[in-house]
């Protein structure tokens, strides 16, 4: 497919869709709701296919070190999660960050701790960006709505093997379920997977060192490298900003009842902007600072205890004093209603 | 033009088929649509609920907290959509049709179709879609399966 046409399609389809057509070849996973329709979805399209594979594995740990090792072999491999079972990945993407592994994982957040709540939150964003033991260098994107879902989907792949830190597409059961009209943008040059060892290329990777200062002198050139990436992918929406007295801040799909808010909010006279970071991990720090110069109140607005806000506290600068209020509503919905009674409070 | 529908049953009783036949008609007349399903662990008997936005602009956010119609097909999805049964909104409930469906003989099975018709006739009065159009889609779905006659007969009906 080359062309832009209008589907009707649901936020796992769209996914599977992308991942496809970002060229990977395997998915390793185990099912679990609101992930499970990526496992299902990838089977039902490759299953009889000879170039793709995938395979269900006893739990998560497994499936996410299979996925080590089939992308040291150069394969583009991926796993799709959610709640618990990203807790259990961990293991894995921890190992991933240490050995700089291109590893792909689709989280699909669920309402927690432990099993919680089965489709909703966006309750994983730190286990998303922070998971590991160690500082755990990851890129994480949030989509907001199935469009920009299929893009990031491609730019995760994209961008772990152009800069071989572990990439995470971070979304929720509420985005993966809906059905809506979308155009997709196939217009996107994959980046081709290159084996890390294989019988020519003989190389040491480590996840283990004998001396602290070995693992020291990792780790800084893995923040340089992470910086230098950062200044290349990291995105963020900044909507109705011009003049606005408050800044709205959400990610995902909250975004878009933020949208909806601030229609109304502009009907009542009020002048509210949304800044959306599209990219949780790097975080669009600049954009961020040079917004909150400019208004009076930043107000966060997540289905989480603070997980947002506190990424937002982390990348404010020092110097910038301004009030921070939020809509905090762990593991439920939040609909454009009840950001317009917060804001107006 | 916004128009928020929220279907509520029992699973099994087909509220995520109904809501599909409604959303892919509205899809294929090229209206903006957002459809998200709604269930719990259980994978049968418990509340069932489908969100359904249809309107001429862009959707940026699939659910909402008031809807303009809601249907209400058991007593669970009465208690559980306690909240959405707001002035303004309006209801069709199952409670109301009991004894209807008791003199036409209309079985459990095909109630659903029967307030599908409903909903198709509303959606058709809002000018949004016609009922015709979304006959065809059930007739698509189902005329080839048994018990088409009958559910032809309740839509009818309706």
């Amino acid at each position: 497919m080359s062309e832009k046409q209008r589907q009707f399609l649901t936020g796992a389809e769209v996914v599977v869709q992308a991942c496809l057509d970002a060229g990977a070849t395997q998915m390793y996973g185990y099912p679990i709701t609101p992930g499970t329709e990526v496992l299902t979805g990838w089977i039902n399209q490759v299953d009889k296919l000879e170039d793709k594979m995938y395979l269900q594995t006893e739990d998560e740990i497994a499936a996410g070190f299979a996925i080590c090792g089939a992308v040291m072999g150069g394969k583009k491999a991926f796993t799709a999660t959610a709640g618990p079972g990203t807790t259990l990945m961990q293991d894995a993407m921890s190992m991933a960050d240490g050995m700089r592994l291109p590893f792909v994982a689709i989280i699909i957040q669920r309402g927690g701790p432990s099993s919680g709540t089965v489709i909703y939150s966006q309750q994983e964003v730190n286990l998303a960006i922070h998971g590991g033991n160690g500082e755990g260098m990851r890129l994480v994107y949030s989509p907001s709505n199935l469009e920009e879902m299929y893009e990031l989907t491609r730019l995760t792949f994209n961008n772990a093997w152009k800069y071989r830190f572990p990439s995470v597409l971070l979304s929720d059961g509420f985005l993966m379920k809906t059905r809506q009209p979308v155009e997709l943008n196939f217009e996107i040059e994959n980046v081709e997977p290159t084996a890390l060892v294989s019988p020519e290329v003989q190389k040491n990777i480590r996840n283990i060192y004998s001396f602290e200062e070995e693992l020291r002198l990792e780790l800084e050139n893995q923040e340089k490298d992470f910086n230098k990436m950062a200044e290349e992918v990291t995105k963020s929406e900044s909507y109705k900003v011009e003049d606005c007295d408050e800044l709205i801040i959400a990610h995902g799909i909250v975004a878009g009842a933020v949208k909806e808010a601030i229609e109304e909010l502009e009907s009542q006279g009020k002048k509210v902007g949304l800044f959306r970071p599209i990219t949780l991990s790097p975080f669009p720090k600049d954009e961020l600072n040079k917004l909150a110069k400019q208004v009076k109140r930043l107000f966060v607005v997540e289905s989480s205890m603070g997980q947002l806000r506190d990424l937002v506290k982390q990348n404010l600068d020092s110097k910038i004093s301004i009030e921070i209020d939020g809509l905090y509503r762990p593991a439920v919905g939040i609909e454009s209603e009840e950001i317009i009674k917060a804001i107006n409070k | 033009m916004m128009y928020k529908i929220l279907l509520a049953g029992d699973g099994g009783q087909g509220i995520q088929t109904l809501s599909y036949l409604i959303c892919n008609t509205a899809f294929k007349n090229g209206l903006e649509v957002s459809h998200i399903p709604n269930y719990g662990l259980e994978q049968k008997g418990g509340v069932s609920m489908a969100y359904i936005k249809i309107s001429d602009k862009a959707i940026t956010y699939p659910k909402f907290s008031k809807p303009d119609f809601l249907l209400i097909m058991s007593d669970q999805a009465r208690d559980r959509t306690a909240d959405y049964q707001q002035s303004g909104v309006e209801i069709i409930d199952i409670k109301d049709h009991v004894d209807f469906f008791k003199e036409n003989n209309v079985e459990p099975y095909s109630r659903n179709i029967f307030f599908l018709s409903k909903i198709s006739e509303m959606l058709e009065k809002q000018e949004i879609i016609k009922k015709q159009e979304i006959f065809e889609a059930l007739e698509e779905k189902l005329s080839k399966k048994r018990g088409w006659e009958e559910n032809h007969r309740v839509w009818n009906l309706a």
